[in-house]
């Protein structure tokens, strides 16, 4: 036996592309019983500019995470406002699989997301308050410490408070210490925010 | 007058060219970019930025913007570089590969980037020099790159003291050929390996990289921001076999791009895998 030497894609490119690739039958084709074609008409469909709502609609129902996987990639690339609300959606979902791999995909699009941030942040669900902090967790956005701030200034709920203040832990500057200081007197019976909130002005200082 | 490149015309320019190459450039890179883009449009007689970038943008061709892809990466690499991992691949994951194969097909290995060939050599050398079952088996080794001056170079086979400098003298002496200037790696070497230009971003280029057993891609993740890491990490899973593996360098992970991969610790390396029910 031996080292052969072949085109790397002699025999495969034929073989397996058997399916139309035009926008529509890619839609089609997410509800293919394969998996194999299901990723492949979500990777296809990177190329097709208003594919992001079929791709949103299939994400929902998808239970292969090899697909999943593959349709977040496409619509973190699309990056639409169809995209953008699709992956918002998610993150009211009972599945906390799905709601962890829209955040991992939001915080790859600081600025698509900025737009709604503020307005993801003072949702009517506490949850998604905290998945909204999530996003900020490693979102590359220079507005990350000012919304940041607005939580722990104004949102009512304890545990988005301490979500929020343990981020500040990491990222905060001296741009954040009135804040820091307010929180804790907005929160005086609670121990865990008082605790973190000290350790993000402690981190401050010396830094 | 000089030529000189704005702020707005650098980020102008680096927005595009990660668009076209999944390549992202920090702030910190600002030099390095601007003298690549300032020697291009001096050879292209285009005076300024502006009219290069529209070059670059509408040349039907895309030979210029293939040109400053080929500056703009960075070719470093050597013979034997991260060894443990080619002793992981031929005492664990080609045993387990040709263990697990029912049917005697030839196996695959993807070397992405190929750079000058270093990488795809050594691991033709380390199979023939360590691996037995080379009598037993077929090998395809495929190694790529975006860039084609360097592919170029990877065929010629030519390399400086530099290159073979952790290579055993033994090895040396037996694949190579010293012209008083280079080492000269040998033609059934050069026969062993396959070169071909692609760009992991294009799906149009890598829609056909299939059914490979084991992929190395090392030290080039740490160039790619965090979408074109996801896009390479999708790549790799559709390009290989179920039960293939896929090897990063030694400052990369996976665990943090996709979820898709289950970490194999072997006692030389520790290796991605798909899963071998997988699709």
């Amino acid at each position: 036996m031996a080292f052969i030497r072949k085109q790397p894609t002699n025999g495969i490119e034929q073989s397996k592309r058997k399916m139309e690739r035009d926008c529509a039958s890619l839609e089609l084709q997410l509800s293919d019983p394969s998996h194999s074609a299901r990723r492949w008409a979500a990777r296809d469909l990177a190329d097709c500019l208003d594919s992001s709502a079929a791709l949103v609609e299939r994400l929902w129902r998808e239970q292969n995470s090899s697909v999943r996987e593959i349709i977040l990639t496409t619509l973190t690339k699309l990056g639409d406002e169809k995209a953008v609300a699709g992956l918002v959606s998610c993150l009211r979902s009972e599945d906390a699989a799905l709601r962890n791999e829209a955040i991992e995909a939001m915080k790859m699009l600081p600025d698509e997301v900025a737009p709604i941030m503020s307005q993801l942040l003072k949702d009517s669900n506490s949850d998604v308050r905290i998945f909204a902090v999530n996003i900020l967790e490693s979102l590359r956005h220079e507005k990350v410490e000012e919304w940041l701030n607005e939580v722990i200034e104004h949102d009512a709920h304890v545990n988005v408070c301490a979500t929020a203040v343990d981020l500040l832990g990491e990222v905060g500057t001296s741009y954040s210490w009135e804040a820091l200081e307010n929180l804790k007197a907005r929160f005086p019976d609670e121990p865990y925010i008082s605790f973190a909130a000290d350790l993000a002005l402690k981190r401050i200082r010396v830094s | 007058m000089p030529i000189t490149i704005s702020h707005e015309e650098f980020l102008k320019f680096r927005e595009f060219f990660y668009r076209k190459t999944g390549i992202q450039f920090e702030d910190s890179k600002r030099y390095f970019v601007d003298k690549r883009l300032i020697e291009r449009i001096e050879a292209t007689d285009s005076d300024n930025f502006r009219n290069y970038f529209i070059t670059l943008r509408f040349e039907a061709t895309g030979q210029e913007l293939q040109t400053l892809t080929n500056l703009m990466t960075v070719n470093e690499t050597y013979f034997f570089r991260e060894e443990y991992q080619f002793k992981c691949l031929v005492s664990s994951m080609l045993p387990e590969i040709t263990s697990r194969r029912k049917k005697q097909r030839p196996i695959r290995i993807w070397s992405v980037p190929s750079s000058s060939g270093e990488e795809a050599y050594s691991i033709a050398m380390y199979l023939l020099e360590y691996w037995p079952g080379i009598n037993l088996w077929d090998v395809e080794i495929i190694s790529s790159d975006i860039d084609t001056k360097i592919i170029t170079q990877a065929r010629r086979g030519l390399y400086s003291d530099r290159s073979i400098q952790h290579l055993p003298k033994n090895l040396l002496d037996k694949y190579f050929r010293y012209n008083g200037e280079d080492y000269q790696i040998c033609d059934d070497l050069r026969q062993a390996v396959e070169f071909t230009k692609v760009n992991l971003m294009k799906t149009s280029d890598v829609r056909g990289y299939r059914e490979f057993d084991i992929i190395f891609c090392r030290n080039l993740l740490i160039y790619f921001d965090d979408l074109s890491r996801r896009q390479a990490a999708d790549t790799f899973y559709d390009a290989l076999n179920p039960g293939g593996f896929l090897c990063l360098g030694h400052s990369e992970s996976m665990s943090r791009i996709s979820s898709l991969y289950q970490v194999r610790k072997f006692s030389d390396a520790v290796v991605y895998q798909k899963a071998t029910e997988a699709q």
